[in-house]
Protein backbone atom coordinates (compact mmCIF):
# COMPACT_ATOMS: atom_id res chain seq x y z
CA UNK A 1 0.00 0.00 0.00
CA UNK A 2 1.38 3.37 -0.85
CA UNK A 3 0.95 5.70 2.16
CA UNK A 4 2.11 9.34 2.58
CA UNK A 5 1.28 11.12 5.61
CA UNK A 6 2.62 14.79 6.06
CA UNK A 7 2.41 17.50 8.76
CA UNK A 8 2.61 20.85 7.42
CA UNK A 9 4.01 23.88 9.73
CA UNK A 10 3.31 26.78 7.11
CA UNK A 11 0.60 27.03 4.56
CA UNK A 12 0.59 24.23 1.95
CA UNK A 13 -0.62 24.17 -1.49
CA UNK A 14 -3.17 21.05 -1.37
CA UNK A 15 -3.48 21.12 -5.30
CA UNK A 16 0.68 21.29 -5.83
CA UNK A 17 0.24 18.65 -3.35
CA UNK A 18 -2.29 16.52 -4.72
CA UNK A 19 0.00 16.81 -7.68
CA UNK A 20 3.14 15.37 -6.61
CA UNK A 21 1.58 12.58 -4.68
CA UNK A 22 -0.21 11.32 -7.90
CA UNK A 23 3.18 11.95 -9.71
CA UNK A 24 4.92 9.61 -7.12
CA UNK A 25 2.71 6.08 -7.86
CA UNK A 26 3.78 3.50 -9.55
CA UNK A 27 0.67 3.12 -11.22
CA UNK A 28 -2.71 5.77 -12.20
CA UNK A 29 -5.41 4.38 -10.25
CA UNK A 30 -8.49 3.95 -12.24
CA UNK A 31 -10.33 5.80 -9.04
CA UNK A 32 -9.59 8.56 -7.34
CA UNK A 33 -11.33 10.19 -4.25
CA UNK A 34 -10.30 13.03 -2.07
CA UNK A 35 -11.19 15.85 0.16
CA UNK A 36 -10.03 19.36 1.03
CA UNK A 37 -11.06 21.04 4.21
CA UNK A 38 -9.82 24.74 4.79
CA UNK A 39 -10.31 27.00 7.74
CA UNK A 40 -14.08 29.06 7.98
CA UNK A 41 -13.45 32.76 8.36
CA UNK A 42 -16.03 32.82 11.19
CA UNK A 43 -17.37 30.34 13.89
CA UNK A 44 -20.69 28.39 14.02
CA UNK A 45 -22.13 31.14 15.69
CA UNK A 46 -21.11 33.41 12.68
CA UNK A 47 -18.33 35.19 15.08
CA UNK A 48 -15.58 36.48 12.61
CA UNK A 49 -12.06 34.70 12.88
CA UNK A 50 -8.95 35.87 12.71
CA UNK A 51 -6.85 32.51 13.22
CA UNK A 52 -7.02 29.08 14.06
CA UNK A 53 -4.53 27.48 16.38
CA UNK A 54 -3.90 23.79 15.76
CA UNK A 55 -2.20 22.20 18.75
CA UNK A 56 -0.83 18.29 17.86
CA UNK A 57 1.08 16.13 20.26
CA UNK A 58 3.79 15.04 18.20
CA UNK A 59 4.84 11.48 17.68
CA UNK A 60 1.56 10.28 18.63
CA UNK A 61 0.19 12.20 16.24
CA UNK A 62 2.21 11.18 13.51
CA UNK A 63 2.05 7.04 14.77
CA UNK A 64 -2.04 7.33 14.74
CA UNK A 65 -2.50 8.98 11.44
CA UNK A 66 -0.41 5.89 10.46
CA UNK A 67 -2.43 3.58 12.23
CA UNK A 68 -5.99 5.22 11.09
CA UNK A 69 -4.76 5.17 7.50
CA UNK A 70 -3.30 1.78 7.55
CA UNK A 71 -6.68 0.36 9.03
CA UNK A 72 -8.88 1.93 6.91
CA UNK A 73 -7.07 1.29 3.46
CA UNK A 74 -6.75 -2.18 4.53
CA UNK A 75 -10.59 -2.89 5.10
CA UNK A 76 -11.39 -0.79 1.90
CA UNK A 77 -8.96 -2.56 -0.35
CA UNK A 78 -7.04 0.62 -1.69
CA UNK A 79 -3.89 1.07 -3.28
CA UNK A 80 -2.64 4.46 -2.11
CA UNK A 81 -3.39 7.45 0.31
CA UNK A 82 -2.54 10.59 1.02
CA UNK A 83 -2.73 12.60 4.75
CA UNK A 84 -1.89 16.76 4.19
CA UNK A 85 -2.51 18.41 7.36
CA UNK A 86 -1.46 21.83 8.98
CA UNK A 87 -0.28 22.26 12.55
CA UNK A 88 0.01 25.61 14.16
CA UNK A 89 -1.53 29.23 13.38
CA UNK A 90 -4.08 29.23 9.98
CA UNK A 91 -5.81 31.86 8.06
CA UNK A 92 -8.87 31.69 7.04
CA UNK A 93 -9.06 29.83 3.59
CA UNK A 94 -5.90 28.08 4.45
CA UNK A 95 -6.34 24.40 3.83
CA UNK A 96 -6.14 22.27 7.13
CA UNK A 97 -6.77 18.92 5.37
CA UNK A 98 -5.64 17.39 2.41
CA UNK A 99 -7.24 13.30 2.36
CA UNK A 100 -6.87 11.07 -1.02
CA UNK A 101 -7.64 8.04 -2.28
CA UNK A 102 -6.53 5.98 -5.16
CA UNK A 103 -8.59 2.82 -5.65
CA UNK A 104 -10.10 0.51 -8.77
CA UNK A 105 -13.37 1.57 -8.22
CA UNK A 106 -15.53 4.23 -7.25
CA UNK A 107 -16.75 2.92 -3.96
CA UNK A 108 -14.07 1.72 -1.88
CA UNK A 109 -12.51 5.26 -2.83
CA UNK A 110 -15.17 7.06 -1.90
CA UNK A 111 -16.03 5.39 1.38
CA UNK A 112 -12.21 5.22 2.40
CA UNK A 113 -11.78 8.78 2.09
CA UNK A 114 -14.96 9.88 3.75
CA UNK A 115 -14.16 7.00 5.99
CA UNK A 116 -10.52 8.03 7.18
CA UNK A 117 -11.85 11.83 7.17
CA UNK A 118 -13.60 11.25 10.23
CA UNK A 119 -11.47 8.77 11.98
CA UNK A 120 -8.75 11.63 11.80
CA UNK A 121 -11.07 13.94 13.12
CA UNK A 122 -12.16 12.27 15.90
CA UNK A 123 -9.15 9.56 16.76
CA UNK A 124 -5.95 11.97 16.04
CA UNK A 125 -4.25 14.03 18.69
CA UNK A 126 -4.83 17.37 17.26
CA UNK A 127 -7.12 20.51 19.10
CA UNK A 128 -8.09 23.73 17.78
CA UNK A 129 -8.34 27.07 18.83
CA UNK A 130 -10.22 29.61 17.31
CA UNK A 131 -8.67 33.39 17.26
CA UNK A 132 -11.66 35.60 17.16
CA UNK A 133 -11.37 39.11 15.56
CA UNK A 134 -11.47 41.13 19.24
CA UNK A 135 -8.30 39.21 19.99
CA UNK A 136 -10.51 36.46 22.35
CA UNK A 137 -10.03 32.93 22.10
CA UNK A 138 -11.74 28.80 23.26
CA UNK A 139 -10.83 25.91 22.34
CA UNK A 140 -12.98 23.96 20.30
CA UNK A 141 -14.71 20.93 22.32
CA UNK A 142 -15.69 19.02 19.49
CA UNK A 143 -15.71 18.97 15.61
CA UNK A 144 -18.18 20.95 13.27
CA UNK A 145 -21.09 18.32 12.49
CA UNK A 146 -21.26 16.68 9.34
CA UNK B 1 22.00 10.72 61.47
CA UNK B 2 22.79 11.12 57.92
CA UNK B 3 22.70 15.12 56.38
CA UNK B 4 22.24 13.66 52.51
CA UNK B 5 19.85 15.44 50.38
CA UNK B 6 17.21 12.90 49.14
CA UNK B 7 18.62 11.55 45.98
CA UNK B 8 16.91 12.81 42.38
CA UNK B 9 14.15 10.43 41.16
CA UNK B 10 15.66 8.04 38.74
CA UNK B 11 13.67 7.58 35.49
CA UNK B 12 12.81 3.93 36.56
CA UNK B 13 10.69 4.97 39.49
CA UNK B 14 8.62 7.55 37.87
CA UNK B 15 6.78 8.26 34.70
CA UNK B 16 6.29 11.44 32.45
CA UNK B 17 3.06 13.10 32.67
CA UNK B 18 1.67 15.28 29.66
CA UNK B 19 -1.22 18.00 29.42
CA UNK B 20 -2.44 19.52 26.06
CA UNK B 21 -4.33 22.33 24.89
CA UNK B 22 -7.06 23.48 27.78
CA UNK B 23 -6.01 20.97 30.46
CA UNK B 24 -2.57 22.25 30.01
CA UNK B 25 -3.91 26.22 29.93
CA UNK B 26 -5.88 25.10 33.18
CA UNK B 27 -2.95 23.59 34.79
CA UNK B 28 -0.56 25.83 34.15
CA UNK B 29 2.23 23.12 32.77
CA UNK B 30 2.64 21.24 30.23
CA UNK B 31 4.99 18.22 31.28
CA UNK B 32 5.75 17.16 34.47
CA UNK B 33 7.44 13.76 36.06
CA UNK B 34 5.80 12.49 38.78
CA UNK B 35 6.67 9.38 41.31
CA UNK B 36 5.43 5.87 39.91
CA UNK B 37 3.10 4.30 43.29
CA UNK B 38 2.87 1.18 42.25
CA UNK B 39 -0.56 -0.33 40.44
CA UNK B 40 -1.75 3.62 40.31
CA UNK B 41 -3.71 4.16 36.92
CA UNK B 42 -4.40 6.94 34.82
CA UNK B 43 -7.39 8.06 36.74
CA UNK B 44 -6.14 7.52 40.19
CA UNK B 45 -3.36 10.16 38.83
CA UNK B 46 -5.81 12.30 37.20
CA UNK B 47 -6.94 12.79 41.05
CA UNK B 48 -3.41 13.00 42.81
CA UNK B 49 -2.17 15.68 40.88
CA UNK B 50 -5.39 17.60 41.41
CA UNK B 51 -6.10 17.77 37.26
CA UNK B 52 -10.05 18.38 38.14
CA UNK B 53 -12.76 18.78 41.08
CA UNK B 54 -13.44 14.94 41.02
CA UNK B 55 -12.94 12.29 38.89
CA UNK B 56 -11.53 11.72 35.19
CA UNK B 57 -14.27 13.52 32.69
CA UNK B 58 -15.44 10.55 30.40
CA UNK B 59 -14.68 13.20 27.56
CA UNK B 60 -10.59 13.35 28.52
CA UNK B 61 -8.97 10.05 26.48
CA UNK B 62 -5.61 9.18 27.63
CA UNK B 63 -2.60 7.74 25.77
CA UNK B 64 0.37 5.88 27.21
CA UNK B 65 3.36 5.72 25.42
CA UNK B 66 1.66 7.59 22.35
CA UNK B 67 -0.96 5.18 22.44
CA UNK B 68 -4.79 5.39 23.35
CA UNK B 69 -5.19 3.60 27.04
CA UNK B 70 -7.61 2.41 29.19
CA UNK B 71 -7.54 5.10 32.25
CA UNK B 72 -7.52 2.26 34.58
CA UNK B 73 -4.72 0.14 33.39
CA UNK B 74 -1.53 0.25 35.74
CA UNK B 75 0.72 2.25 34.48
CA UNK B 76 5.03 1.00 34.29
CA UNK B 77 8.08 3.09 35.18
CA UNK B 78 9.40 4.94 32.55
CA UNK B 79 5.71 5.40 30.89
CA UNK B 80 4.69 8.33 28.91
CA UNK B 81 0.83 9.20 29.73
CA UNK B 82 -0.84 12.23 28.04
CA UNK B 83 -4.49 13.52 29.22
CA UNK B 84 -5.93 14.38 26.27
CA UNK B 85 -9.30 16.88 25.99
CA UNK B 86 -11.74 16.55 23.56
CA UNK B 87 -10.39 15.79 19.70
CA UNK B 88 -10.86 18.45 16.78
CA UNK B 89 -8.93 17.40 13.82
CA UNK B 90 -9.50 18.00 10.24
Amino acid sequence: MNLRIDLHCHAFEPHTCLQQWQGSLPDQPAAESMFLGRMRAAATDGTPLQALELEHYPGMTERQLHHLASDCCARHGVGSCLIQHRVGRVLPGEAIVLVAIGADRRGPAQRCCQELLEALKHDAPFWKREWRTDGTSAWLSGNTPL
Amino acid sequence: MSTRAHPPLEQGSTIEVLLFAVLRERAGWERRRVPLSPGICAAQLWQALGLGAGDLPSTVRVAVNQAFADPLQPLAAGDELAFLPPISGG
